[in-house]
């Protein structure tokens, strides 16, 4: 043992946690500029820290760093996805049937309208169909993460919010069937084309089924009190994260489908004031901010092009899906432009799409990956503009919110 | 300056104004809904009116000129109807009550409108804490001079009717120990509380021409009253009660106007003077505080009794009348809710059943959909 053994080793371990706080640190000091003096959104600060400190602009952070923090990011988009499950209203959907139809109607057109430029830009249909599917979910990080900042309220709103987490569950189901079908092209196991989307659907619903349940047995048992039924519901949901991927089913669709159902199944409505607060608000600055780290920025100019025909496509199906059912289901013209628009955001689904596509299929990825990262780039910050744009164009933020 | 000229109206016709929260559906706050809601109704004929209000979380329901009391109630049920509907295709809850019982009224936002922008600016907070939701009941009166009679006399009911409405028990997240909280933020106004003493519609106007000349006020709109007189409709309106947790219960309250109305018109019953004041702020209090537990003074007779005796005793006076308009049925249901409390015990008992603030509005939207 070196006589010296007590001073710190150089480089530093490889351990994720401080690099997790440095990344914080940095997210959160650039929120706030971007809120100070450009008073826009904190989430535009910690999307740029993120892209400026990744391995592919500033360096600080490698790609085996953000490989270990990998755990942080799934436990926020857990989060994230289960507090959208929980502004669900299914009650709404059967009090307003037309608003189920506009969501499977912009989901469909916007598939169909990427679908097809992709095609004509001779992408094979397989992988134009994958990619288009990815592309039908909204992203949930940046409307949840407005709504709470701008304290929105308002049809625009809720409509976001409820069409991003029914897109979610579409652009999920179509992505599980279209791997299974991919599968076959590669192994012709007909089994696995039935079973595995099977496998995938049920299975992850049947766990938020579980998870509704305890929670909701576990809420009874706690009473009201607000600390004891917080603690307990963080707890449930990182086990949440942590069974879906242990049993290789989908984390999108479990933890979507556990706020969806503990809130349909609550009916004494105990968890009517629960909210993540300021643990939330951490979450949500490492999800931007490490997910915009983890952008491949590399492969924008292969698929730069393609990448915008196809938000470009994507923005034209989900218009004209919205606004095609707009006056049947209440919502005047000038708002349905602006839900078109707050649904523009795309972002932490479609990259988890992206890569449980690529950890099944190693071979597909790249060729893939190229033109929805592209897209991905570019909306990452165009489509949060669009939605903040919304949200305040509509008279739904608050105004206090905004200096 | 306006006008205040008395436009005669038929005697003792009715309508009534209710102002309602909209609540979402997932805590239960208040939410900004109404500009989307107004423009959805809009499209659709419906029965009333349907007015946007100072915030963007409450809208104003009126409905047209009725005799009866049961034409009342059913325009009231076709008005809820809509609403209800309306407030369903949009994901938002629809509730009574004189306060919504744990909105922070620093996260109100005031409706774009110049009035409401002028209140607003004027009041600063008081306007926002302004956010609480009445019922006004309009009677028809002949001309100014039976109307200023009317407004002095029914002075004398003022607790009973603040006492069967009152309905905002809570306030801000806190039980207020008053059955309604409402009316302190009312009182908070400088232009709140009382009509000044006129029998002569001549003496009114001439009050009136004072206030308007010296600049205190601009139009019938800036006085707060508890009674006041509405020249343009010819009628008496009385802006005391909570909005009530059902429809059903807004029309009884306002057939029970009525039916003093017309006892004291027909039967000029005690002589009017300003002496009817001198108990009237103490008895008010009793009303809010402790609504039909309250015990109130007659200081002409040195009587003094509860708020639910004196009802009782009033029920019986105008028993006749209430035959000769219809409304013997809903006179009875007061006279229940006299007996077994009002509104405001009602969600006492259900927060205490259910224990949480964000359920008793869940329950206040269920009430008003049914009920």
């Amino acid at each position: 043992m070196s006589e010296l053994f007590f001073l710190p080793s150089w480089p530093p371990g490889a351990q994720a946690l401080p690099w997790v706080a440095l990344l914080l640190l940095a997210a959160a000091i650039a929120g706030e500029l971007v809120k100070r003096w450009l008073h826009l959104p904190r989430l535009f600060g910690w999307i740029v820290a993120g892209i400026l400190m990744g391995p592919q602009v500033g360096g600080v952070l490698t790609e085996a760093m953000l490989e270990d923090m990998r755990v942080v990011l799934d436990v926020a988009i857990g989060v994230v996805l289960f507090q959208l499950g929980q502004r669900v209203d299914l009650g709404w959907l059967r009090r307003n049937p037309w608003l189920l139809a506009t969501s499977v109607l912009e989901s469909g057109l916007a598939f169909a309208a990427m679908f097809a430029v992709l095609l004509l830009i001779e992408v094979e249909p397989l992988l134009a169909a994958l990619a288009a599917a990815i592309g039908i979910a909204t992203g949930p990080a940046v409307v949840l993460s407005l709504t709470r900042e701008l304290r929105a309220q308002g049809q625009v709103t809720e409509r976001m919010l409820l069409l991003t987490s029914l897109n979610c569950v579409y652009a999920f189901v179509v992505v599980s069937v279209l791997l299974a079908w991919l599968h076959q092209a590669y192994s012709n196991e007909w089994l696995s084309i039935v079973a595995h989307p099977i496998f995938l659907i049920f299975g992850s619903l049947f766990v938020a089924l579980v998870f509704a349940l305890a929670t909701l047995v576990l809420l009874t048992l706690l009473g009201r009190r607000a600390e004891a039924q917080y603690i307990a519901v963080v707890a449930l949901l990182i086990t949440a994260v942590y069974v879906a991927a242990a049993l290789n089913l989908s984390g999108v669709l479990v933890l979507l489908g556990y706020g969806v159902m503990a809130r349909a199944f609550d009916v004494k409505r105990r968890f009517a004031s629960l909210s993540f607060g300021r643990l939330g608000q951490i979450l949500l600055v490492l999800l931007f901010a490490i997910s915009a780290a983890t952008l491949e920025l590399d492969l924008l100019p292969v698929g730069a092009v393609a990448g915008a025909v196809l938000v470009a496509a994507r923005y034209l199906g989900k218009t004209v899906g919205v606004f095609a059912l707009a006056p049947a289901s209440g919502l005047s013209m000038r708002k349905a432009s602006l839900l078109s628009l707050a649904l523009m955001p795309m972002s932490g689904v479609a990259l988890i799409l992206v890569r449980d596509m690529s950890a099944f299929f190693p071979g597909l990825g790249s060729s893939l990956a190229a033109v929805v990262v592209s897209a991905l780039v570019l909306l990452e910050v165009l489509g949060a503009a669009a939605a903040y744009f919304a949200l305040v164009r509509a008279g739904e933020a608050d105004e206090t919110t905004r200096h | 300056m306006e006008s205040i000229a008395f436009k005669p109206s038929a005697p003792l016709t009715l309508g009534v104004e209710l102002e309602l929260q909209l609540v979402n559906t997932r805590d239960c706050d208040l939410t900004r809904a109404a500009s989307d809601m107004l423009a959805l109704i809009e499209k659709k004929k419906h029965a009333g009116d349907i007015k946007p209000e100072i915030t963007e979380s409450m809208i104003e329901v009126s409905t047209g000129i009725h005799s009866r009391h049961d034409a009342l109630l059913a325009e009231l049920r076709e008005i809820r109807e809509c609403v209800v509907a309306a407030a369903d295709q949009l994901n938002v809850r629809v509730a009574g009550g004189g306060a919504h019982p744990f909105q922070h009224w620093s996260d109100r936002r005031i409706f774009d409108r110049p009035r409401f922008q002028h209140v607003s600016q004027l009041y600063g907070y008081l306007a926002k804490q302004f956010t609480v939701f009445g019922q006004h009941i309009h009677v028809g009166c002949p001309d100014g001079d039976d109307a200023l009679y009317l407004l002095h006399a029914m002075a004398r009911y003022v607790p009973q009717f603040i006492a069967l409405s009152a309905s905002s028990p809570y306030y801000q997240g806190v039980d207020t120990a008053f059955d309604s909280s409402r009316l302190n933020a009312v009182f908070a106004f400088p232009l709140s509380g009382r009509a000044p003493f006129a029998l002569k519609w001549s003496e009114f106007t001439t009050y009136f021409e004072r206030m308007s000349v010296s600049g205190i006020v601009e139009s019938m709109k800036d006085f707060y009253w508890d009674v006041r007189p509405k020249p343009e409709f010819g009628t008496i309106e009385i802006r005391v009660c909570d909005t009530p947790l059902t429809v059903e219960r807004a029309a009884a309250l306002a057939a029970y106007a009525q039916a003093i109305c017309r006892w004291l018109l027909v039967e000029r019953p005690g002589k009017i003077s300003e002496d009817n004041y001198l108990a009237y702020t103490y008895n008010r209090f009793q009303a809010c505080r402790f609504g039909l537990e309250g015990e109130i003074v007659d200081p002409l007779g040195g009587v003094r009794r509860t708020i639910a005796e004196d009802v009782a005793a009033t029920l019986e006076a105008v028993a006749v009348h209430a035959r000769e308009l219809h409304c013997e049925a809903p006179l009875a249901l007061l006279a229940s809710v006299a007996r077994d409390g009002n509104d405001a015990r009602w969600m006492r008992d259900a927060f205490a059943d259910a224990g949480s603030l964000p359920d008793l509005v869940w329950q206040q939207a269920e009430r008003f959909r049914s009920g």
